[in-house]
This record gives C-alpha cells, structure tokens and sequence, in this order.
C-alpha cells in the first residue's frame, strides 16, 4: 500500500492533534510523555504508531479519543477544536465520532457477541430495531454471525476482537483507535485482525490510528510513527523498510 | 438496565450473598413489625374496642388512668356541654383470687354505669349471662380469652378492696389493656375496691363522645380536666411507650444496617467493575447511565429480596400468632417494612455515587491519570 499524498483537500481531516502536551507526575518530578505532538489522519488512512512499553502510546490514543484533557493543545474532530468544549459535550462527540478497538478487546463479560454491539445504540438511545439490524450486519461483516450468541468467555481470542472491532463500528465513526489490537493473537490471527481493520477503514473512510508494538499492522501502515522521548519520529514506510 | 438485567440473569451468584441478608433482614424486620402490632394490640386493644372519641383525665396524669382522679363536679360540668356525651370510667388493675380453687388472675377492672353508652355500646355482642334486673352490675364480665381459660360463668373472686367475692356474671368481647385482660363492673363496686367507703363519687376518667368541632380547650378549663384523643390516651398504657420506643429503634436500626450492608455490596462491585465503567464511559455512556445501570440492578435484587424476606416474614408471624406470643400480622405493616428497606437500600447504594463519577474513561486503555 502507498503512502497517501498529503493533498489539500476543503474537508478537514476526520483527526487533528495541534501542540498536544502531557505530563504525567514522576516520583517529584513530572515525565513529558507527549512534547508537542501535532498530526492529521486523513479519511480512510492508517497510521501505525510504535513504541517501547511506556512511552506513552496509550496516552496519545487517550489523549486522541477524547478519553483524557492534555496539559495543552488540542485535538481537532472533523476540524472541530475539542479542548474548550464541556465535559458532556467531549462525551456526546466520543459516542458519535471516535471509536476504540481495545487491546484483548475488552469485552463486557455478561453479554453475548451481539449484545455487545447493541449497547452501543443503546447508549446511544437508538431504535432497537435498527441497532438489531446493524449489529447483525456487522457482525456478518467481520464473519461472526454464527457466533452471536456466544459469551465473551466460550469466544477465541481472535474472536473477540473481531467482536470488538465490530463494535467499535457501532456508531458510524470517523475515527477509528486500535490499542495494540493484536496483543494476545498469534501470527495468522494478527495478520487476519490488521487486514479486517485495513478494509473496514478503506470502505467507511475512516481516520485509523494504530498503536503497536509489534510490526504486524505496518503491513497496511499508510504512514509508519515512532514514539520515543515525548516525539513522533517518521519512520518510512517503502517496501523493505518494514523489517 | 441493558447491562443490569444481563448481568443478574447470567453472574446471579455474585447477588446471592448480599440478597440472602437483605432477605433476613426482611424477615425479621416483618416478625418485628408483627410483633409491634402484636404488642399495641395486647397494650390497648380494650381501651381502642370503647365506643369513645374523648377521654378526660385530671390535669398533668399524662393518660395514665392509675394517675388521675376526677369527681362529681368534673363530670357535671362536662354534662352541661351541648352536644356532648359523657359518663364516668374507673381504671384499675387488681388481682382476682378465686375461690374455688382455681389459680388468681389480673385484671384490668373497668367500673362503668352499666345504662351508659360505654357499657351498652362497647360489646359487639351483649354479655351472655345476666345483669342485675335494675341495671346494676353486681358482678364481673369478663373478656373471652378468660372464658377460654377455663373460667366459667357463677365462679367466685375475691378482690383486694372489694370487701367480698364477687361471681362471674357474663363474658363479652373486652380485649386487653395494658397486657392484662379486662373486666367489667359497675362504678360503684370498682369505687369500693378502690376507695372501700372513702369513694365520695370518684372515678379515674370521663368518656366522651364528641362533636367534631368541638372546642376542647375551653370545655377544658371550664371542668379542670385534660382531655385527650382515644389514640392520644394509648401512650399511658402501662409498657406502651417503652414497647413502641423499643421496636421503633430496633427497626430503625435494621434498616439502617441493611442501607449500610447494601451500599457497601454496591461500592465493592463498583470497585471491581472500575475497568468495565471505564469502558463504558468510553463508548460515551454518561456516568448517569452507569448510575442508572448499577441502581436499577440493586433495586431488583433488593426488592426480590424483600419481597421473599415479607413473605417468609408473614409465615413465621402466621406459625406464632397460634401461641401465646402477642403477635399480629397486618398487610399495610409487611407492605411498610418491605417498602422502606428498599428505600434505605437504594439509598445505601447511592453511596458509590462519587466513585462512578470519578472513574475516568481512560481507565479502559490501561492509562492511570
């Protein structure tokens, strides 16, 4: 897959970081984790973000989520600056706009597969009828109708985050986060995994940031980052650059 | 109640514990509700059967019969009041030794003029047996639990005071006062055992039958009486405020102890269930919808419980009422006892409030703050 060209475009990207700082206290003193941060993920592109355990991966996906305030910058949804807005209103935008493919999927253990995607539209006060027929859809879509029924704990594991991907859809994003989405999968589940979430942001369009730190996802990396020391280092991304 | 509802139908185990001691506390919340009633009953079950609305006491007797004595004047005074009946009742508790040969009782001696409408109207039943032809009533008639008790009609009693034996004249639904069962004679013969032949027309306490605008206060200051309501007189029943007072704390306790027992079930799950609000809060759920979720599931178990604890409640009540225990069941008493631990409950689980509020959304990406 090719690098996407940054070309100027009238809609703004579905994801925008501007200056994102944050600290996190360290004993007396305070660690930078993010030092500045800006980047755009554009619809439909993949950027695989890696980095050695805490450097602080997880917190730019929290960050970019939605899920924690930085120190300072923002975070643009669709162009929109977040940093200003209210408590509810960061929570109303993370229901509709930006979805979480969880590392071990982090799936809710009393709800059978699809029950686990319709709690989405029930959050988010849908029709049950139509949240039916789209969670049945989806989950037709990463190949687990049969399984529906299933709980968490009679799932595999590449089960599971098939299910979790699947719910991550739920709400229509536009922007999708996978924390270390592959994690507890072995080799053919993971390449399996990284390709369902490859094609589902080529057909909705979606702005998809993958935090690894295994080298499965740049398979389908648009753009390769390296977290290191609070910085997003460019790493390319051309055949051969990979291993 | 999406998750709630799931969850209790798929982890019950997890509520069996904090259910099963909402469920004995329901219990015994019940049989004590049961035997409060019981107890009332036992208390006053005589003095609330009396066709009275009113009673007047002599001033600062605080209802307590024992305590006050009126006169012929007091009762004169009420006598002129329009609209107003009024007629003597002397109150007295007083040990009956048979003679022949049966054990003693205690009674609650209650001296009426047989004509007045205390007497005549107090009886859903007239009094089998007979009255004196004059109206008199030259003898005892007493409650029905006696006559189940082996006592029977034309016995013989001696009581203290009385000068000489009186024999069982009839029976009559009398019920209780003050856990003693009561006996009915006429005002002057309670005035001898009382007073012996220093009774000069005293008496405990008027019965009054009054309109319901009546102006007591003035009608008060006008004879030198206190006059209280029927149910105002229930407090001076030997043992009554203690017993209430007694079960009334117990009861209190009970229910604060299940608030307590259930809101610390309540904050233990939200504990363990930190990562999954996390979650939940990530995919945009509100806290009040977390709230919502977890007091929804806490009501169900709590109210199941209750409802079993009621009913296993009213059983236990239902076996013991056949003895001797002073107990009574009554619906609206269950229903109250099941309703308010419910109510303490929910309150008691409102106590994870803070902590489902504080639970950050980040917590589901592993991301301490």
């Amino acid at each position: 897959m090719s690098a996407r060209p940054d070309a100027p475009s009238s809609r703004p990207a579905p994801l925008g970081l501007r200056d994102l700082l944050v600290t996190v206290p360290d004993g007396d003193d305070t660690r930078t984790l993010l030092d500045n941060v800006s980047l755009d993920v554009g619809a439909g592109e993949i950027l695989v973000v890696t980095g050695g355990s805490g450097s602080g991966k997880s917190t730019l996906l929290a960050a970019a989520g939605l899920l924690r305030r930085p120190d300072s910058g923002d975070v643009l949804i669709n162009g929109e600056p977040t940093s200003s807005l209210s408590e509810r209103r960061r929570t109303s935008l993370r229901r509709r706009d930006i979805a979480i493919v969880y590392q071990a999927a982090n799936l809710l253990p009393a709800l059978t597969a699809i029950e686990q995607l319709e709690i989405v539209g029930h959050i988010n006060r849908e029709k049950r009828s139509e949240v039916r027929r789209r969670a049945e859809s989806l989950l037709t879509e990463v190949g687990l109708s049969e399984r529906r029924h299933q709980l968490p704990g009679k799932m595999s594991g590449g089960e599971r985050q098939r299910v979790g991907i699947a719910r991550a859809l739920m709400a229509g994003p536009s922007v999708l986060l996978a924390d270390e989405p592959t994690a507890s999968l072995d080799q053919d589940l993971s390449t399996q995994i990284c390709a369902l979430i490859a094609q589902q942001t080529q057909r909705r369009g979606l702005a998809t940031v993958i935090v690894s730190h295994d080298e499965t996802p740049l398979a389908h990396a648009d753009r390769h980052l390296h977290l290191a020391g609070g910085h997003l280092e460019p790493v390319e991304t051309g055949a051969g650059s990979i291993s | 109640m999406f998750l709630a509802l799931r969850e209790l139908r798929r982890t019950w185990r997890r509520f069996v514990l904090v259910g099963l001691v909402v469920l004995l506390v329901a219990t015994l919340s019940t049989v004590l509700t049961g035997l409060a009633n019981g107890l009332v009953t036992d208390g006053i079950s005589g003095l609330r059967a009396l066709p009275l609305t009113n009673i007047a006491f002599a001033p600062h007797s605080e209802a307590t019969f024992s305590r006050s004595t009126l006169d012929r004047q007091a009762l004169d005074d009420w006598r002129e009041e329009p609209g107003v009946q009024s007629t003597p009742i002397g109150v007295s508790f007083v040990n009956a030794a048979s003679e022949s040969g049966g054990p003693s009782i205690d009674l609650a001696l209650f001296g009426v003029e047989v004509d007045s409408f205390l007497f005549s109207e107090a009886h859903r039943e007239p009094p089998s047996g007979e009255t004196d032809a004059e109206g008199g009533l030259e003898g005892l008639v007493l409650s029905h639990e006696l006559e189940e008790d082996g006592v029977e009609i034309g016995d013989r009693y001696r009581i203290d005071g009385a000068g000489t034996s009186l024999p069982v004249i009839g029976f009559t639904f009398g019920g209780t006062y003050g856990h003693v069962p009561i006996a009915y004679t006429d005002l002057s013969i309670w005035q001898r055992a009382l007073y012996g032949d220093d009774a000069k027309g005293r008496f405990s306490a008027i019965a009054l039958r009054l309109p319901s605008d009546f102006d007591i206060a003035a009608a008060d200051r006008r004879a030198g009486t206190e006059t209280l309501t029927k149910e105002g007189s229930y407090s001076g029943s030997p043992g009554y405020s203690a017993e209430t007072a007694t079960m009334t704390l117990i009861r209190g306790f009970l229910l604060v102890i299940s608030a307590l027992i259930v809101g610390a079930f309540f904050t233990v799950l939200t504990v363990q269930r930190t990562r999954q609000i996390g979650l939940l809060k990530a995919m945009g759920a509100s806290s009040s919808y977390v709230l919502r979720d977890g007091i929804g599931q806490i009501t169900v178990v709590v109210v199941l419980s209750s409802a079993a604890g009621a009913l296993t409640g009213a059983g236990i009540i239902a076996v013991l009422s056949r003895g001797d225990v002073p107990i009574e069941l009554s619906l609206p008493g269950v229903l109250s006892s099941a309703g308010l631990l419910v109510v303490t409950g929910v309150i008691g689980s409102l106590f994870a409030f803070r902590r489902i509020a504080r639970v950050e959304p980040a917590i589901a990406l592993g991301v301490e703050q």
